[in-house]
């Protein structure tokens, strides 16, 4: 009798190790680094420092939210580029800011599935380096006369620009983070939450101070130094650390500056994330394997959850219910995390989700808890222990994967059992997962 | 189909101008419509002006939350805890409003009054004090809605005297409202908690766009119809596609009124069987294919129509769970001057088909339990009409047969229910003499025709789960016409 893969305890999916390239704002010092150059530079740096027999890899799993048009299988052109065997097989995928995760749960997946045993998994962005796309009407307009099959004769021309007016219709657009259907900006939609969860100016500068102050003692003490790897640019300049950190900020600073998506608003460029870029990744391995590579697991995956809401009524409130999804999967309660680390699109959205998993009320009505409790409260001591995106930043694809590193690290090495982490994305799109310490 | 009066309303310069040069012309509101099928939240960010103390409250705070709204309540300094707990869930904290002291330039979406509470007539003076300082803030095209008790189950004529003052207040608010394109309305709910949990169907409809044209009407809420007695708690219909895997027929589907409804109830995923008579196969093919139903000819006057129904209903789809009985003529002429076919035409196809169809579909248990049956009225039918004592005696007759049909039923889980357009642009109405057709536009409250799609939205709100609670209703969709009470 054939007997399922998936049953054998041996297939359990864990981390071996994480890295990423620091994290910097935009129109910066990785200018020249494509996504695909990003994610080089992570991925190179993850077999240096883990020393992995490249042979040993069977495939690499990639994210990314701004694919390059031309070539979007990222994935694959890492391992082509870093001249790994050509046996390493390759996917790309997508999920808004979920995306690094995503790849994550898709490495996981395979390795219990018995499809693969040692997974490079992770994601990366480059905001710098998005496409200038030409509107779709001139495209269309165009398009037949140049690549079709009929002649075009001068009259044609003639028609065709004449179609093309008024010009300002096909002037190349600049990307920006609107969300397709309702054509609100992120920071448009969560200025919205915040009305509605009632979430202070004064609360979200404390929480971005705190964020930016966690992630400047992080780095400070040296306890992210295993996690970021320099990069060198193209032009030989060398990048060592994250760019948007700012050790010095206060709620007093952070309390000058104007607010940016609405006049009235509370978002401001100090407590929202800023466009980044940066790639992360991943190790994993079926554990068995790990072992027997001479490899110390860090973390294993005990569950996910993938969830959507209605973009147009509270775009970025995804975690909240993907959250208590994946506890509920992993069979823990809230209060039995030893850790918790949310993705910060923006201070406000974190602190709507927290105040939406503290509700009573949101837990009976919204998640169909019967028991009169609240998911919970969560120990700001617990809660993103080294700074977030807000103070890190937040290069899409690759946050999942920075979340996981950091995570999967403080839990070998601090011995705390269990980590939830979330994440919130566009299209209202939710991302929770549950990691437990590999040796407990 | 061309009002020119709305579309001169439209334009801001043509209206201010007449306003201006004070030309005794109506300005029709044009109304707002919904787009689409029916949404998870019709009333996203309304904000709703809460008013009166009654039995309700639980009710309403979950009802206004799921469907997007914010309630403002003028309860006072003191908020209800269920509004509290409601807006904290979907994140729309209830605020709170002092009449004596309403802000300036307040704008609400509706006015929705819990006057259930009002047991004596000294109880009624909570209505001018609630509408009286706000009923200006109402935007255009807003809803009032009042929830009371049905004044035959008072506990004492006193009691019975306040609740059926409501009715009054409600229909001439609404005459008072429909210039702005507003609505009012009045939901009677049996003294029930479960039938209380039944309004929220009823509630979003009459708050939404979809009852654009439905104004100064009482709808009447009871738990008849309700399966699981007990206390409604098990009663959590869906809002979204509510008519997933049901089987609907529409009688006089290949134009007009049954053409929007078999639209709309595809929309929200029935599958449609699309009935007219065999001279119309073209249309009615076209009208099938376009909504992915089946076409189905068949002249209803057919003594052999009900089991040929039946038996295609059961054949093809193991039954049918909506019946629209819209297929309807007129043949018009004062009483002195009508032919006897004309006569017989009429009844035969407005009244003889729609109770012999619906015995033979009950008879040989082609309806489904908890199905719906939907007959088109007409206001001729209440209010009477020159020239059409043929078609009168029709439509008043469907709205007997309806309210009896329901007793009948309702054990079932079946609801019954009539609906009595107005003045509806149609093909029927376009031929009507131009002097004739103003005035039968300009009568209503909302001073304009309504559409196809004004009945197809009513017609699909019946249909719904969520309108378990409605049988036995003669709902008027006519814009508040003048005639018929």
């Amino acid at each position: 009798m054939p007997v399922s893969k998936q049953d054998k305890p041996s297939n359990r999916a864990v981390i071996v190790s994480g890295v990423r390239t620091p994290f910097v704002r935009a129109f910066g010092e990785f200018l020249e680094l494509d996504t695909i150059g990003l994610a080089n530079a992570a991925v190179s740096a993850l077999l240096r420092r883990t020393e992995l027999p490249h042979n040993a890899l069977d495939s690499i799993v990639w994210g990314g939210v701004i694919l390059p048009s031309l070539s979007p299988n990222v994935g694959r052109e890492i391992a082509l580029d870093l001249g790994l065997p050509a046996s390493v097989e390759a996917m790309t995928c997508t999920r808004a800011c979920a995306s690094g995760l995503q790849a994550i749960s898709l490495a996981a997946a395979a390795i219990e599935r018995g499809e693969a045993d040692v997974v490079i998994a992770g994601g990366s962005d480059s905001t710098s380096n998005a496409e200038i796309k030409l509107p779709q009407k001139l495209v269309r307009t165009l398009g037949p006369l140049l690549m079709g099959k009929a002649k075009a004769t001068p009259r044609d021309m003639l028609g065709v620009l004449a179609q093309l007016m008024p010009l300002t219709d096909v002037l190349p657009r600049i990307p920006k983070i609107a969300e397709r259907t309702t054509g609100e900006l992120m920071g448009e939609s969560c200025e919205t939450m915040a009305r509605r969860n009632e979430i202070s100016r004064e609360a979200q500068d404390e929480f971005a101070a705190r964020s930016h102050h966690r992630a400047a003692a992080a780095i400070a003490s040296g306890r992210l130094r295993d996690e970021v790897a320099p990069v060198e640019t193209p032009s030989g300049k060398w990048v060592h650390d994250d760019g948007l950190v700012r050790g010095d900020t206060s709620v007093e600073k952070l309390a000058k500056l104007r607010p940016v998506f609405a006049k009235d608003g509370t978002l401001t460029a100090g407590n929202s994330s800023a466009l980044t870029d940066g790639a992360a990744a991943v190790l994993l391995m079926n554990e068995e394997k790990a072992r027997a590579l001479g490899y110390t697991p860090l973390a294993r995956i005990a569950s996910w959850a993938y969830i959507g809401v209605d973009p147009a009524d509270q775009l970025l409130m995804g975690p909240a219910i993907a959250m208590p999804k994946a506890l509920e999967r992993a069979g823990y309660g809230l209060a039995d995390m030893d850790l918790v680390d949310m993705h910060e699109a923006f201070a406000a959205q974190v602190l709507c989700i927290l105040k939406m998993l503290a509700s009573r009320s949101f837990a009976q009505t919204r998640l169909g808890r019967s028991d009169g409790n609240a998911i919970g409260e969560i120990d700001p001591a617990k809660l993103n222990v080294h700074g977030g995106s807000v103070a890190l930043g937040h290069p899409f694809g690759a946050t999942g994967a920075r979340m996981v590193t950091t995570i999967a690290n403080e839990l070998h090495q601090t011995g705390k059992l269990t980590a939830l982490l979330g994440i919130c994305a566009a299209g209202g799109l939710g991302a929770a997962m549950v990691l437990e310490n590999a040796e407990a | 189909m061309n009002d020119i009066l709305l579309q001169l309303g439209k334009n801001p310069r043509a209206r201010q101008l007449i306003q201006t040069l004070g030309i005794p012309l109506p300005m029709p509101q044009a109304l707002a419509r919904a787009k689409g099928p029916m949404e998870d939240r019709p009333l996203h960010d309304y904000e709703i002006a809460i008013g009166g103390d009654g039995d309700l409250t639980e009710v309403l705070a979950g009802s206004l939350a799921r469907a997007g709204a914010t309630a403002l309540l003028t309860s006072g300094a003191h908020i209800p805890a269920s509004f509290e707990q409601q807006g904290e869930a979907y994140g729309r904290p209830p605020r709170s409003l002092m009449l004596d002291a309403l802000p300036e330039k307040l704008q609400v979406d509706a006015l929705v009054f819990d006057a259930t509470g009002i047991r004596e007539t000294a109880g009624l003076r909570a209505l001018y004090e609630f509408f009286h300082p706000l009923v200006a803030s109402l935007r255009k095209c807003g809803r009032v809605i009042l929830l009371a008790r049905p004044p035959e189950q008072a506990r004492d004529p006193g009691h019975a005297a306040a609740q059926a003052a409501i009715e009054g207040f409600v229909r001439s608010l609404g005459k008072e409202l429909g210039k702005r394109g507003s609505t009012a309305n009045l939901v009677w709910i049996d003294e029930d908690p479960a039938a209380d949990r039944l309004a929220e169907g009823p509630l979003r409809f009459l708050l939404s766009k979809r009852s654009a044209f439905v104004s100064g009407q009482a709808l009447h809420v009871s738990t008849r119809a309700l399966l699981d007695s007990e206390d409604g708690s098990a009663f959590t219909p869906t809002w979204v596609r509510p008519l997933e895997g049901k089987v609907a027929l529409v009688t006089g589907a290949a134009r007009g009124i049954g053409k929007a409804a078999a639209e709309l109830l595809a929309a929200e995923g029935a599958h449609v069987i699309c009935l007219d008579r065999p001279g119309d196969d073209e249309l009615v093919a076209e009208t099938a294919r376009e909504i992915g139903g089946t076409p189905l000819l068949i002249d209803v006057s057919d003594p052999e129509a009900g089991s040929a129904i039946a038996k295609a209903v059961k054949d093809g789809h193991g039954g049918v769970d909506i019946v629209v009985h819209n297929a309807g003529i007129t043949r018009d002429k004062t009483l002195a001057r009508m032919k006897p076919e004309h006569w017989d035409q009429c009844l035969a196809i407005n009244l003889d088909a729609v109770v012999r169809i619906s015995k033979v579909l009950v008879d040989e248990g082609a309806l489904l339990d908890e199905g719906r049956v939907i007959v088109l009225s007409s206001i001729a039918g209440i209010a009477g009409n020159l020239g059409q004592t043929n078609y009168s005696a029709t439509k008043a007759g469907v709205i007997g047969w309806t309210r009896a049909l329901a007793s009948e039923l309702d054990e079932r889980g079946i609801t019954v229910n009539a609906i009595a357009p107005g003045f509806i642009e149609t093909r029927l109405t376009a031929a009507i003499p131009v002097v004739i057709r103003e005035v039968g536009r300009r009568l209503a409250s909302l001073g304009q025709g309504g559409l196809p799609r004004d009945i197809g939205d009513a017609i699909v709100f019946l249909a719904t789960p969520g309108a378990q609670g409605v049988t036995g209703n003669v709902l008027r969709v006519c814009g508040q016409s003048f005639v018929g009470a």
